[in-house]
Protein backbone atom coordinates (compact mmCIF):
# COMPACT_ATOMS: atom_id res chain seq x y z
CA UNK A 1 0.00 0.00 0.00
CA UNK A 2 1.43 3.39 -0.94
CA UNK A 3 1.93 6.09 1.67
CA UNK A 4 -1.02 8.40 2.26
CA UNK A 5 1.22 11.37 1.64
CA UNK A 6 4.70 11.34 0.21
CA UNK A 7 6.85 14.41 -0.35
CA UNK A 8 10.07 13.89 -2.28
CA UNK A 9 12.90 16.42 -2.63
CA UNK A 10 10.59 19.41 -2.42
CA UNK A 11 11.96 22.89 -3.05
CA UNK A 12 9.61 25.81 -2.44
CA UNK A 13 9.79 29.52 -1.78
CA UNK A 14 8.47 32.96 -2.58
CA UNK A 15 9.62 34.51 -5.84
CA UNK A 16 13.37 34.15 -6.03
CA UNK A 17 13.78 33.36 -2.35
CA UNK A 18 13.97 29.64 -1.76
CA UNK A 19 12.69 28.78 1.72
CA UNK A 20 12.32 24.99 1.73
CA UNK A 21 15.18 22.94 0.28
CA UNK A 22 15.08 19.29 -0.58
CA UNK A 23 12.44 18.31 1.96
CA UNK A 24 11.20 14.72 1.94
CA UNK A 25 8.66 13.16 4.24
CA UNK A 26 6.05 10.46 4.24
CA UNK A 27 2.91 9.74 6.24
CA UNK A 28 1.12 6.41 6.43
CA UNK A 29 -2.67 6.08 6.73
CA UNK A 30 -3.68 6.44 10.36
CA UNK A 31 -0.40 8.03 11.32
CA UNK A 32 0.03 11.40 13.04
CA UNK A 33 3.27 13.07 12.03
CA UNK A 34 4.55 16.21 13.72
CA UNK A 35 6.52 18.79 11.75
CA UNK A 36 8.67 20.76 14.18
CA UNK A 37 10.97 23.71 13.94
CA UNK A 38 11.44 27.19 15.29
CA UNK A 39 10.06 30.34 13.68
CA UNK A 40 11.19 30.74 10.10
CA UNK A 41 12.45 27.20 9.73
CA UNK A 42 10.15 26.61 6.76
CA UNK A 43 7.43 24.38 8.21
CA UNK A 44 4.52 26.57 7.11
CA UNK A 45 6.04 27.05 3.66
CA UNK A 46 6.40 23.29 3.29
CA UNK A 47 2.78 22.82 4.34
CA UNK A 48 1.60 25.49 1.88
CA UNK A 49 3.49 23.80 -0.94
CA UNK A 50 1.91 20.44 -0.07
CA UNK A 51 -1.57 22.00 0.15
CA UNK A 52 -1.21 23.62 -3.27
CA UNK A 53 -1.25 27.20 -2.00
CA UNK A 54 2.32 27.59 -3.24
CA UNK A 55 3.76 26.08 -6.40
CA UNK A 56 6.86 23.99 -5.60
CA UNK A 57 10.08 24.86 -7.48
CA UNK A 58 11.09 21.22 -7.66
CA UNK A 59 10.24 17.87 -6.18
CA UNK A 60 7.04 15.90 -5.98
CA UNK A 61 3.97 15.55 -3.77
CA UNK A 62 2.06 12.27 -3.97
CA UNK A 63 -1.30 11.36 -2.45
CA UNK A 64 -1.71 7.58 -2.23
CA UNK A 65 0.83 7.23 -5.02
CA UNK A 66 -0.89 9.78 -7.27
CA UNK A 67 1.23 12.74 -8.30
CA UNK A 68 -0.46 15.99 -7.20
CA UNK A 69 2.51 18.37 -7.40
CA UNK A 70 1.32 21.91 -8.08
CA UNK A 71 -2.36 20.94 -8.21
CA UNK A 72 -4.46 23.91 -6.97
CA UNK A 73 -5.97 23.54 -3.47
CA UNK A 74 -9.57 23.40 -4.64
CA UNK A 75 -8.79 20.24 -6.63
CA UNK A 76 -6.74 18.66 -3.85
CA UNK A 77 -9.83 18.66 -1.63
CA UNK A 78 -11.63 16.30 -3.98
CA UNK A 79 -8.48 14.13 -3.99
CA UNK A 80 -8.85 13.58 -0.25
CA UNK A 81 -6.54 16.23 1.18
CA UNK A 82 -7.86 18.81 3.62
CA UNK A 83 -6.05 21.80 5.07
CA UNK A 84 -6.85 23.46 8.37
CA UNK A 85 -5.11 26.74 7.67
CA UNK A 86 -3.13 28.76 10.17
CA UNK A 87 -5.41 31.41 11.68
CA UNK A 88 -8.37 29.10 10.99
CA UNK A 89 -9.77 31.24 8.11
CA UNK A 90 -13.39 30.70 9.10
CA UNK A 91 -16.29 32.46 7.39
CA UNK A 92 -17.05 34.82 10.29
CA UNK A 93 -20.50 36.22 9.42
CA UNK A 94 -21.77 32.82 8.21
CA UNK A 95 -23.33 30.42 10.68
CA UNK A 96 -21.59 27.35 12.07
CA UNK A 97 -23.90 25.18 9.94
CA UNK A 98 -23.02 27.14 6.80
CA UNK A 99 -19.31 26.89 7.58
CA UNK A 100 -19.63 23.13 7.90
CA UNK A 101 -21.68 22.90 4.69
CA UNK A 102 -18.97 24.82 2.84
CA UNK A 103 -16.43 22.27 4.05
CA UNK A 104 -18.30 19.72 1.94
CA UNK A 105 -18.48 22.12 -1.04
CA UNK A 106 -16.19 20.10 -3.31
CA UNK A 107 -17.19 16.61 -2.28
CA UNK A 108 -20.91 16.88 -1.66
CA UNK A 109 -22.82 17.01 1.60
CA UNK A 110 -23.34 13.76 3.47
CA UNK A 111 -25.56 13.77 6.55
CA UNK A 112 -23.60 11.01 8.34
CA UNK A 113 -20.38 12.98 8.00
CA UNK A 114 -22.03 16.01 9.61
CA UNK A 115 -23.30 13.83 12.45
CA UNK A 116 -19.84 12.35 12.98
CA UNK A 117 -18.25 15.81 13.09
CA UNK A 118 -20.84 16.99 15.60
CA UNK A 119 -20.23 13.87 17.68
CA UNK A 120 -16.53 14.69 17.64
CA UNK A 121 -17.19 18.30 18.69
CA UNK A 122 -20.49 18.24 20.62
CA UNK A 123 -20.16 21.91 21.53
CA UNK A 124 -20.77 22.84 17.88
CA UNK A 125 -24.24 21.22 17.80
CA UNK A 126 -25.53 23.86 20.19
CA UNK A 127 -24.10 26.65 18.07
CA UNK A 128 -25.19 25.60 14.56
CA UNK A 129 -27.26 28.71 13.85
CA UNK A 130 -24.78 31.14 15.39
CA UNK A 131 -22.31 33.19 13.28
CA UNK A 132 -18.85 31.62 13.43
CA UNK A 133 -17.35 34.92 14.59
CA UNK A 134 -19.27 34.68 17.88
CA UNK A 135 -17.54 31.42 18.91
CA UNK A 136 -14.70 31.34 21.40
CA UNK A 137 -11.18 30.71 20.10
CA UNK A 138 -11.27 27.03 21.01
CA UNK A 139 -14.67 26.53 19.43
CA UNK A 140 -13.45 28.29 16.30
CA UNK A 141 -10.50 25.88 16.07
CA UNK A 142 -12.89 22.96 16.50
CA UNK A 143 -15.08 24.39 13.74
CA UNK A 144 -12.04 24.78 11.48
CA UNK A 145 -11.12 21.11 12.00
CA UNK A 146 -14.77 20.08 11.65
CA UNK A 147 -15.09 22.03 8.41
CA UNK A 148 -12.02 20.25 7.01
CA UNK A 149 -13.44 16.86 8.07
CA UNK A 150 -16.67 17.56 6.13
CA UNK A 151 -14.84 16.76 2.88
CA UNK A 152 -14.09 13.24 4.19
CA UNK A 153 -10.31 13.68 3.87
CA UNK A 154 -7.83 10.83 3.98
CA UNK A 155 -4.97 13.22 4.64
CA UNK A 156 -5.31 16.25 6.88
CA UNK A 157 -2.84 19.10 7.27
CA UNK A 158 -3.16 20.97 10.55
CA UNK A 159 -1.33 24.28 10.78
CA UNK A 160 -0.71 25.55 14.33
CA UNK A 161 -3.94 24.35 15.95
CA UNK A 162 -2.89 25.50 19.45
CA UNK A 163 -2.17 29.09 18.43
CA UNK A 164 -3.57 31.52 20.98
CA UNK A 165 -5.68 28.97 22.84
CA UNK A 166 -5.95 28.18 26.55
CA UNK A 167 -4.06 24.97 27.55
CA UNK A 168 -7.21 23.12 28.61
CA UNK A 169 -8.92 23.75 25.26
CA UNK A 170 -5.73 22.74 23.47
CA UNK A 171 -5.73 19.34 25.13
CA UNK A 172 -9.39 18.80 24.08
CA UNK A 173 -8.46 19.55 20.49
CA UNK A 174 -5.42 17.30 20.55
CA UNK A 175 -7.47 14.43 21.93
CA UNK A 176 -9.39 14.53 18.65
CA UNK A 177 -6.15 13.58 16.86
CA UNK A 178 -6.37 10.16 18.46
CA UNK A 179 -9.90 9.78 17.03
CA UNK A 180 -8.68 10.72 13.56
CA UNK A 181 -5.85 8.21 13.82
CA UNK A 182 -8.28 5.44 14.72
CA UNK A 183 -10.32 6.30 11.63
CA UNK A 184 -7.26 5.87 9.44
CA UNK A 185 -6.79 9.52 8.55
CA UNK A 186 -3.18 10.56 8.01
CA UNK A 187 -2.38 13.79 9.84
CA UNK A 188 0.48 16.23 9.38
CA UNK A 189 0.69 18.48 12.39
CA UNK A 190 2.67 21.71 12.30
CA UNK A 191 3.05 22.97 15.82
CA UNK A 192 5.15 25.46 17.77
CA UNK A 193 4.64 23.54 20.98
CA UNK A 194 6.96 20.64 20.17
CA UNK A 195 6.43 18.89 23.49
CA UNK A 196 2.68 18.78 23.02
CA UNK A 197 2.93 17.76 19.37
CA UNK A 198 5.31 14.87 20.11
CA UNK A 199 3.04 13.66 22.90
CA UNK A 200 0.25 13.08 20.36
CA UNK A 201 2.27 12.19 17.27
CA UNK A 202 3.64 8.82 16.12
CA UNK A 203 6.63 10.24 14.34
CA UNK A 204 8.22 13.62 13.90
CA UNK A 205 10.36 15.62 11.51
CA UNK A 206 12.52 18.52 12.65
CA UNK A 207 13.22 21.40 10.26
CA UNK A 208 15.99 23.95 10.46
CA UNK A 209 16.92 26.56 7.86
CA UNK A 210 14.46 25.12 5.35
CA UNK A 211 15.83 21.58 5.53
CA UNK A 212 14.64 18.52 7.37
CA UNK A 213 17.50 17.80 9.75
CA UNK A 214 16.12 15.00 11.87
CA UNK A 215 13.35 12.46 11.84
CA UNK A 216 12.25 9.59 14.00
CA UNK A 217 9.62 8.14 16.30
CA UNK A 218 8.00 10.77 18.50
CA UNK A 219 9.19 9.13 21.73
CA UNK A 220 12.82 9.16 20.57
CA UNK A 221 12.63 12.79 19.50
CA UNK A 222 11.24 13.77 22.88
CA UNK A 223 14.23 12.16 24.60
CA UNK A 224 16.76 13.44 22.10
CA UNK A 225 18.95 16.09 23.71
CA UNK A 226 19.44 18.08 20.52
CA UNK A 227 15.71 18.37 19.96
CA UNK A 228 15.11 19.27 23.56
CA UNK A 229 17.82 21.88 23.45
CA UNK A 230 16.58 23.34 20.20
CA UNK A 231 12.81 23.11 20.37
CA UNK A 232 11.47 22.03 23.69
CA UNK A 233 13.01 25.09 25.18
CA UNK A 234 13.03 24.40 28.87
CA UNK A 235 16.78 24.15 29.40
CA UNK A 236 17.62 27.76 28.85
CA UNK A 237 15.71 30.82 29.90
CA UNK A 238 14.65 31.41 26.32
CA UNK A 239 14.11 29.29 23.27
CA UNK A 240 17.16 29.40 21.01
CA UNK A 241 16.36 30.68 17.55
CA UNK A 242 17.70 29.53 14.22
CA UNK A 243 20.29 32.28 14.34
CA UNK A 244 21.68 31.02 17.68
CA UNK A 245 22.04 27.53 16.31
CA UNK A 246 23.81 28.59 13.13
CA UNK A 247 26.54 30.44 15.04
CA UNK B 1 -41.45 33.39 -0.43
CA UNK B 2 -43.05 34.83 2.64
CA UNK B 3 -46.50 36.41 2.55
CA UNK B 4 -44.94 39.87 2.94
CA UNK B 5 -42.91 39.34 -0.21
CA UNK B 6 -45.94 38.12 -2.17
CA UNK B 7 -47.97 41.16 -1.04
CA UNK B 8 -45.11 43.48 -2.04
CA UNK B 9 -44.85 41.85 -5.48
CA UNK B 10 -48.61 42.08 -6.05
CA UNK B 11 -48.61 45.71 -4.88
CA UNK B 12 -45.81 46.58 -7.31
CA UNK B 13 -47.63 44.96 -10.23
CA UNK B 14 -50.97 46.57 -9.25
CA UNK B 15 -49.68 50.15 -9.55
CA UNK B 16 -50.77 50.72 -13.21
CA UNK B 17 -54.31 49.60 -12.37
CA UNK B 18 -54.62 52.09 -9.53
CA UNK B 19 -54.84 55.06 -11.84
CA UNK B 20 -51.27 56.29 -11.56
CA UNK B 21 -50.57 58.98 -14.16
CA UNK B 22 -48.29 58.49 -17.17
CA UNK B 23 -45.39 60.46 -15.76
CA UNK B 24 -45.38 58.65 -12.45
CA UNK B 25 -45.50 55.31 -14.29
CA UNK B 26 -42.48 56.31 -16.38
CA UNK B 27 -40.51 57.28 -13.30
CA UNK B 28 -41.44 54.03 -11.59
CA UNK B 29 -40.40 52.14 -14.73
CA UNK B 30 -36.94 53.71 -14.36
CA UNK B 31 -36.95 52.50 -10.77
CA UNK B 32 -37.62 49.00 -12.11
CA UNK B 33 -34.74 49.28 -14.59
CA UNK B 34 -32.40 50.43 -11.82
CA UNK B 35 -33.65 47.59 -9.62
CA UNK B 36 -32.35 45.12 -12.21
CA UNK B 37 -28.90 46.74 -12.32
CA UNK B 38 -28.57 47.05 -8.56
CA UNK B 39 -29.59 43.39 -8.11
CA UNK B 40 -26.59 42.35 -10.16
CA UNK B 41 -24.30 44.64 -8.20
CA UNK B 42 -25.74 43.41 -4.89
CA UNK B 43 -24.78 39.85 -5.89
CA UNK B 44 -21.31 40.89 -7.00
CA UNK B 45 -20.46 43.47 -4.35
CA UNK B 46 -22.80 42.70 -1.43
CA UNK B 47 -22.38 38.92 -1.54
CA UNK B 48 -19.12 38.11 -3.38
CA UNK B 49 -17.36 41.25 -2.11
CA UNK B 50 -16.06 42.33 -5.52
CA UNK B 51 -16.61 46.03 -6.14
CA UNK B 52 -17.44 47.38 -9.59
CA UNK B 53 -17.50 51.06 -10.49
CA UNK B 54 -18.24 50.15 -14.09
CA UNK B 55 -21.79 48.89 -14.03
CA UNK B 56 -23.19 51.93 -15.85
CA UNK B 57 -20.95 50.94 -18.77
CA UNK B 58 -22.46 47.44 -18.90
CA UNK B 59 -25.90 49.09 -18.71
CA UNK B 60 -24.83 51.21 -21.69
CA UNK B 61 -23.46 48.29 -23.71
CA UNK B 62 -26.80 46.52 -23.31
CA UNK B 63 -28.77 49.63 -24.24
CA UNK B 64 -26.72 50.52 -27.35
CA UNK B 65 -26.55 46.93 -28.59
CA UNK B 66 -30.29 46.49 -28.32
CA UNK B 67 -31.06 49.91 -29.77
CA UNK B 68 -28.69 49.54 -32.74
CA UNK B 69 -29.82 46.02 -33.64
CA UNK B 70 -33.52 46.81 -33.52
CA UNK B 71 -33.54 50.31 -35.05
CA UNK B 72 -30.66 50.27 -37.56
CA UNK B 73 -30.79 46.58 -38.50
CA UNK B 74 -34.48 46.06 -37.83
CA UNK B 75 -34.04 42.83 -35.89
CA UNK B 76 -36.97 41.58 -33.78
CA UNK B 77 -37.11 42.80 -30.19
CA UNK B 78 -36.44 39.43 -28.54
CA UNK B 79 -33.37 38.88 -30.73
CA UNK B 80 -32.06 42.33 -29.82
CA UNK B 81 -32.58 41.65 -26.10
CA UNK B 82 -30.84 38.29 -26.30
CA UNK B 83 -27.92 39.80 -28.23
CA UNK B 84 -27.64 42.67 -25.74
CA UNK B 85 -27.54 40.31 -22.76
CA UNK B 86 -25.08 38.00 -24.51
CA UNK B 87 -22.72 40.76 -25.57
CA UNK B 88 -22.80 42.39 -22.13
CA UNK B 89 -22.07 39.05 -20.49
CA UNK B 90 -19.07 38.63 -22.81
CA UNK B 91 -17.90 42.15 -21.96
CA UNK B 92 -18.30 41.37 -18.26
CA UNK B 93 -16.30 38.18 -18.66
CA UNK B 94 -13.58 40.03 -20.59
CA UNK B 95 -13.28 42.63 -17.82
CA UNK B 96 -13.48 40.04 -15.05
CA UNK B 97 -10.74 37.66 -16.19
CA UNK B 98 -7.89 40.18 -15.97
CA UNK B 99 -9.65 42.54 -13.53
CA UNK B 100 -10.39 40.10 -10.74
CA UNK B 101 -6.69 39.44 -10.23
CA UNK B 102 -6.95 42.83 -8.55
CA UNK B 103 -8.50 43.38 -5.16
CA UNK B 104 -10.33 46.14 -3.30
CA UNK B 105 -9.31 49.63 -4.35
CA UNK B 106 -7.35 48.38 -7.37
CA UNK B 107 -10.39 46.53 -8.69
CA UNK B 108 -12.48 49.67 -8.10
CA UNK B 109 -9.95 51.73 -10.10
CA UNK B 110 -9.84 49.21 -12.95
CA UNK B 111 -13.63 49.08 -13.31
CA UNK B 112 -13.81 52.88 -12.99
CA UNK B 113 -11.31 53.08 -15.83
CA UNK B 114 -13.45 50.69 -17.87
CA UNK B 115 -16.49 52.93 -17.32
CA UNK B 116 -14.55 56.00 -18.50
CA UNK B 117 -13.25 54.17 -21.58
CA UNK B 118 -16.77 53.07 -22.49
CA UNK B 119 -18.11 56.61 -21.94
CA UNK B 120 -15.64 57.82 -24.57
CA UNK B 121 -16.50 54.91 -26.84
CA UNK B 122 -20.24 55.66 -26.65
CA UNK B 123 -19.50 59.22 -27.84
CA UNK B 124 -16.87 58.38 -30.46
CA UNK B 125 -18.40 55.31 -32.11
CA UNK B 126 -20.82 57.61 -33.97
CA UNK B 127 -21.71 55.08 -36.63
CA UNK B 128 -23.28 52.84 -34.03
CA UNK B 129 -24.19 55.14 -31.17
CA UNK B 130 -24.96 58.47 -32.82
CA UNK B 131 -22.30 60.15 -30.66
CA UNK B 132 -23.37 62.98 -28.37
CA UNK B 133 -26.66 63.34 -30.26
CA UNK B 134 -27.68 59.90 -29.05
CA UNK B 135 -29.64 57.18 -30.74
CA UNK B 136 -33.36 57.72 -31.28
CA UNK B 137 -36.27 55.88 -32.80
CA UNK B 138 -35.74 52.71 -30.80
CA UNK B 139 -38.91 50.64 -31.36
CA UNK B 140 -41.13 49.57 -28.49
CA UNK B 141 -40.85 45.96 -27.33
CA UNK B 142 -42.94 43.69 -29.53
CA UNK B 143 -43.50 40.02 -30.12
CA UNK B 144 -45.07 39.38 -33.50
CA UNK B 145 -48.02 41.73 -33.92
CA UNK B 146 -48.22 42.60 -30.23
CA UNK B 147 -46.49 45.82 -29.26
CA UNK B 148 -46.06 47.17 -25.75
CA UNK B 149 -46.48 50.90 -26.35
CA UNK B 150 -48.39 52.20 -23.33
CA UNK B 151 -46.64 53.34 -20.12
CA UNK B 152 -48.66 50.77 -18.17
CA UNK B 153 -47.60 47.83 -20.33
CA UNK B 154 -43.96 48.94 -20.31
CA UNK B 155 -44.12 49.29 -16.55
CA UNK B 156 -45.49 45.77 -16.23
CA UNK B 157 -42.82 44.37 -18.57
CA UNK B 158 -39.90 46.00 -16.71
CA UNK B 159 -41.20 45.16 -13.25
CA UNK B 160 -42.17 41.65 -14.30
CA UNK B 161 -38.59 41.02 -15.43
CA UNK B 162 -37.20 42.72 -12.31
CA UNK B 163 -39.32 40.57 -9.99
CA UNK B 164 -38.29 37.38 -11.79
CA UNK B 165 -34.65 38.45 -11.46
CA UNK B 166 -35.20 39.20 -7.78
CA UNK B 167 -36.60 35.72 -7.15
CA UNK B 168 -33.73 34.20 -9.14
CA UNK B 169 -31.13 36.17 -7.21
CA UNK B 170 -32.75 35.20 -3.91
CA UNK B 171 -32.45 31.56 -4.92
CA UNK B 172 -28.83 31.95 -5.95
CA UNK B 173 -27.75 33.45 -2.63
CA UNK B 174 -29.46 30.66 -0.70
CA UNK B 175 -27.91 27.85 -2.69
CA UNK B 176 -24.41 26.47 -3.29
CA UNK B 177 -23.01 29.21 -5.58
CA UNK B 178 -24.34 31.85 -3.18
CA UNK B 179 -22.59 30.21 -0.25
CA UNK B 180 -19.38 30.08 -2.27
CA UNK B 181 -19.68 33.81 -3.02
CA UNK B 182 -20.25 34.66 0.63
CA UNK B 183 -17.36 32.41 1.65
CA UNK B 184 -14.82 34.10 -0.60
CA UNK B 185 -16.07 37.47 0.61
CA UNK B 186 -15.02 36.39 4.13
CA UNK B 187 -11.65 34.83 3.37
CA UNK B 188 -10.23 33.71 0.04
CA UNK B 189 -7.63 31.29 1.48
CA UNK B 190 -10.35 29.75 3.65
CA UNK B 191 -12.60 29.39 0.62
CA UNK B 192 -9.95 27.64 -1.46
CA UNK B 193 -9.11 25.39 1.49
CA UNK B 194 -12.75 24.27 1.27
CA UNK B 195 -12.32 23.35 -2.38
CA UNK B 196 -13.93 26.47 -3.83
CA UNK B 197 -12.36 27.62 -7.10
CA UNK B 198 -12.18 31.26 -6.02
CA UNK B 199 -11.30 32.84 -9.35
CA UNK B 200 -13.95 30.88 -11.24
CA UNK B 201 -16.67 31.90 -8.76
CA UNK B 202 -15.58 35.54 -9.04
CA UNK B 203 -15.61 35.50 -12.84
CA UNK B 204 -19.04 33.87 -12.95
CA UNK B 205 -20.48 36.36 -10.45
CA UNK B 206 -19.07 39.26 -12.45
CA UNK B 207 -20.40 37.89 -15.74
CA UNK B 208 -23.88 37.32 -14.31
CA UNK B 209 -23.85 40.77 -12.76
CA UNK B 210 -22.87 42.40 -16.06
CA UNK B 211 -25.52 40.40 -17.92
CA UNK B 212 -28.22 41.72 -15.58
CA UNK B 213 -27.02 45.29 -16.25
CA UNK B 214 -27.12 44.53 -19.98
CA UNK B 215 -30.69 43.24 -19.69
CA UNK B 216 -31.64 46.41 -17.84
CA UNK B 217 -29.96 48.48 -20.56
CA UNK B 218 -31.91 46.73 -23.27
CA UNK B 219 -35.24 47.22 -21.47
CA UNK B 220 -34.35 50.86 -20.86
CA UNK B 221 -33.57 51.56 -24.53
CA UNK B 222 -36.87 50.09 -25.74
CA UNK B 223 -38.85 51.79 -23.00
CA UNK B 224 -37.65 55.36 -23.54
CA UNK B 225 -36.96 55.05 -27.27
CA UNK B 226 -33.94 57.40 -27.10
CA UNK B 227 -30.55 56.92 -25.47
CA UNK B 228 -27.53 59.18 -25.13
CA UNK B 229 -24.07 58.74 -23.55
CA UNK B 230 -24.67 60.86 -20.43
CA UNK B 231 -27.02 58.22 -19.01
CA UNK B 232 -24.19 55.66 -18.83
CA UNK B 233 -21.56 57.73 -17.08
CA UNK B 234 -19.71 57.30 -13.83
CA UNK B 235 -22.48 59.11 -11.88
CA UNK B 236 -24.79 56.13 -12.25
CA UNK B 237 -22.03 53.65 -11.34
CA UNK B 238 -21.36 55.57 -8.14
CA UNK B 239 -25.07 55.79 -7.35
CA UNK B 240 -25.31 51.99 -7.72
CA UNK B 241 -22.36 51.33 -5.41
CA UNK B 242 -23.85 53.79 -2.91
CA UNK B 243 -27.16 51.90 -3.01
CA UNK B 244 -25.42 48.59 -2.22
CA UNK B 245 -23.42 50.20 0.60
CA UNK B 246 -26.59 51.74 2.04
CA UNK B 247 -28.56 48.54 1.56
CA UNK B 248 -26.03 46.48 3.40
CA UNK B 249 -23.78 43.49 2.89
CA UNK B 250 -25.53 40.23 2.06
CA UNK B 251 -28.89 41.77 1.34
CA UNK B 252 -31.00 42.02 -1.82
CA UNK B 253 -33.99 43.94 -0.48
CA UNK B 254 -31.73 46.58 1.10
CA UNK B 255 -29.94 47.68 -2.09
CA UNK B 256 -33.20 47.52 -4.09
CA UNK B 257 -34.99 49.84 -1.65
CA UNK B 258 -31.97 52.14 -1.40
CA UNK B 259 -31.69 52.37 -5.20
CA UNK B 260 -35.42 53.10 -5.49
CA UNK B 261 -35.05 55.93 -2.98
CA UNK B 262 -31.98 57.36 -4.74
CA UNK B 263 -33.75 57.17 -8.12
CA UNK B 264 -36.91 58.85 -6.85
CA UNK B 265 -34.86 61.61 -5.24
CA UNK B 266 -34.00 62.89 -8.72
CA UNK B 267 -37.68 63.26 -9.63
CA UNK B 268 -38.73 64.70 -6.30
CA UNK B 269 -40.05 67.95 -7.82
CA UNK B 270 -42.60 66.18 -9.99
CA UNK B 271 -43.56 63.56 -7.44
CA UNK B 272 -44.29 65.72 -4.40
CA UNK B 273 -47.24 67.96 -5.43
CA UNK B 274 -46.75 70.84 -2.99
CA UNK B 275 -43.01 71.22 -3.52
CA UNK B 276 -41.97 74.59 -4.91
CA UNK B 277 -39.95 74.78 -8.11
CA UNK B 278 -36.90 76.21 -6.37
CA UNK B 279 -36.93 73.53 -3.70
CA UNK B 280 -37.21 70.77 -6.31
CA UNK B 281 -34.33 72.22 -8.33
CA UNK B 282 -32.21 72.60 -5.20
CA UNK B 283 -32.75 68.92 -4.34
CA UNK B 284 -31.90 67.90 -7.90
CA UNK B 285 -28.66 69.93 -7.83
CA UNK B 286 -27.69 68.44 -4.51
CA UNK B 287 -28.44 64.79 -5.27
CA UNK B 288 -24.76 63.72 -5.49
CA UNK B 289 -23.98 65.55 -2.27
CA UNK B 290 -26.98 64.09 -0.48
CA UNK B 291 -25.98 60.60 -1.64
CA UNK B 292 -22.34 61.08 -0.58
CA UNK B 293 -23.21 62.48 2.82
CA UNK B 294 -25.77 59.74 3.46
CA UNK B 295 -23.22 57.05 2.61
CA UNK B 296 -20.63 58.62 4.92
CA UNK B 297 -23.21 59.02 7.67
CA UNK B 298 -24.38 55.42 7.39
CA UNK B 299 -20.83 54.08 7.33
CA UNK B 300 -20.05 56.01 10.50
CA UNK B 301 -23.21 54.86 12.25
CA UNK B 302 -23.28 51.27 11.00
CA UNK B 303 -20.18 50.04 9.28
CA UNK B 304 -22.05 47.27 7.50
CA UNK B 305 -24.97 49.33 6.22
CA UNK B 306 -28.60 48.86 7.10
CA UNK B 307 -29.85 45.36 7.20
CA UNK B 308 -33.37 45.04 5.91
CA UNK B 309 -33.58 41.47 7.05
CA UNK B 310 -35.27 40.39 10.25
CA UNK B 311 -32.08 39.50 12.02
CA UNK B 312 -30.94 40.11 15.51
CA UNK B 313 -27.94 42.39 15.79
CA UNK B 314 -24.99 40.16 16.63
CA UNK B 315 -21.75 41.73 17.78
CA UNK B 316 -19.25 41.25 14.99
CA UNK B 317 -15.92 39.80 15.96
CA UNK B 318 -13.01 38.91 13.75
CA UNK B 319 -13.83 35.59 12.17
CA UNK B 320 -10.16 34.82 11.76
CA UNK B 321 -9.01 35.94 15.20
Amino acid sequence: MPDALEVVGLHAGYGRILVVRDASLRVEPGEVVALLGSNGSGKSTLLKAVAGLLKPEAGAVRLFGKDVTGVPPERLVSNGLALVPEGRMLFGPLTVAENLALGAYATGHVQEVLERVLALFPVLSARLSQPASTLSGGEQQMLAIGRALMSRPRVMLLDEPSLGLAPRVVSDIFDVLDELRSEGIAVVLVEQDANLALKHADRGYVMRGGRIVMEGPAADLRRNDDVRLAYLGSWHGKEPTDADLES
Amino acid sequence: MTSVQVVAAVAVLAVPFLGADRYLLKVLTFVGVNTLIVLGLALLFGYAGQVSLGHAAFFGIGAYTSAYLSSALGLPWLVAVAAAVGLTACAGWAVAVPGLRLKGHYLAMATLGFNEIMSVAFVEARRFTGGNDGLGGVPFPSIGPYELDTPASLYLLVWGVALVALVGAANIVKSRPGRAMRALHCTEPGASACGIDVSSVKVRAFTLSAALAGLAGSLYAHTVGFISPTTFGLDLSILLVAAVVLGGRESLAGPVVAMAALTLLQYLGALVPGLSRQAAEAVQDWVPDIVGLTVVGVLIARSRGFRLRGRRGVPERGGQG
